[in-house]
């Protein structure tokens, strides 16, 4: 390189090294920027807020389904047990039913029967 | 708290605990089982058994349907019940109970509240049938049948108001028919021969 070429890089480097100002009110416009972007967030961390809250409704949503799911299904279960227990029940009382009146009817039967010996021998 | 006052106190809770049992058991009002229930059921062949205390009749009462005729019927008898306790056992062989233990189950019910309508005993086959009802001020307030066959006895106890009307009017299961009419028929008439000199 010659030495002509060697002192207009210096100067050139030497003017872009110099050290400058700040334009005026940089700082401020800066600052309220920055204090902007913090209270609206960054597109991306919007972006992310946006996804929890979204994700966190669909799972409540979910949650809340699968319970009301899960209580019908336990209402409809503890009614068929009932419905099942009641029919237990009437079973039962028909059973007692038959076997009284069973009872009853032998009795009837001996007493005609007894009736019907001691009206022979009033013969 | 030292571990005396904690045994003084769980003593206490089961105390109260077995009370409370006693009392609901006395407020459905149907007997303890006595022993010899045990024993008959242990020589049996085939054992029914139905315990339904009021609590129970009112439970059934909601599953039967007003539009059956047996149902309706059945639904009429059981109203105001407070409890239908039957056992009937069947035996394979003869002389599987004998007429001590019959005697015991007899004891139960001899006391003033209880009249017995039929009280008849086969010297021959060795049959031996009981009806006693309870009655109270004038009403029906329960029904004990005793009747045993060499291979067969058969307990009822119905506790609470009966209607024989309704008992009569009940058709339609198995040999409940007119027998049940007929209970009221021997209730009504005056049978004094129909008391026979018994075995016993």
């Amino acid at each position: 390189m010659a030495p002509e070429e060697m002192d207009e890089f210096e100067r050139e480097l030497r003017q872009a090294l110099e050290r400058r100002p700040a334009p005026p009110g940089l700082k401020r416009k800066l600052m309220a920027q920055r204090s902007a972007n913090a209270a609206r967030g960054v597109w991306w961390t919007r972006l992310v807020r946006a996804g929890h809250t979204r994700g966190w409704a669909t799972a409540t949503a979910a949650l809340l389904l699968l319970a009301m799911a899960g209580g019908g299904v336990r209402w409809e279960l503890d009614k068929r047990q009932e419905q099942r227990r009641g029919e237990a029940a009437r079973e039962q009382v028909m059973t007692a039913l038959r076997i009284t009146g069973h009872a009853l009817n032998e009795v009837q039967t001996r007493l005609a029967e007894h009736d019907r010996q001691a009206g022979e021998g009033e013969r | 708290m030292n571990r005396r006052g904690i045994a003084i106190r769980l003593g206490a809770l089961a105390m109260a605990a077995g009370m409370l049992t006693a009392a609901a058991r006395a407020q459905e009002g149907l007997p303890l089982a006595p022993a010899v229930e045990k024993e008959l059921a242990a020589k049996a062949s085939d054992v029914t058994e139905v315990t339904l205390g009021k609590n129970m009749l009112d439970f059934a009462a909601k599953f039967m349907n007003d539009k059956n005729g047996d149902d309706a019927q059945a639904k009429k008898l059981i109203q105001g019940l407070k409890g239908i306790y039957v056992r009937e056992y069947t035996f394979d062989k003869e002389g599987a109970y004998s007429m001590e233990q019959l005697q015991q189950l007899r004891t139960f019910f001899e006391t003033p509240e209880w009249s017995p309508v039929v009280r008849e005993r086969e010297r021959k086959s060795g049959e031996t049938t009981d009806v006693l009802m309870k009655v109270v001020n004038g009403e029906t307030q329960g029904m004990f049948i005793l009747e045993a066959a060499p291979k067969e006895l058969t307990i009822v106890l119905i506790l609470g108001p009966i209607r024989m009307e309704d008992l009569g009017e009940l058709k339609g299961i198995g040999g409940l028919g007119g027998a049940l009419g007929g209970l009221g028929g021997v209730q009504h008439t005056p049978k004094p021969n129909s008391k026979k000199g018994g075995t016993e």
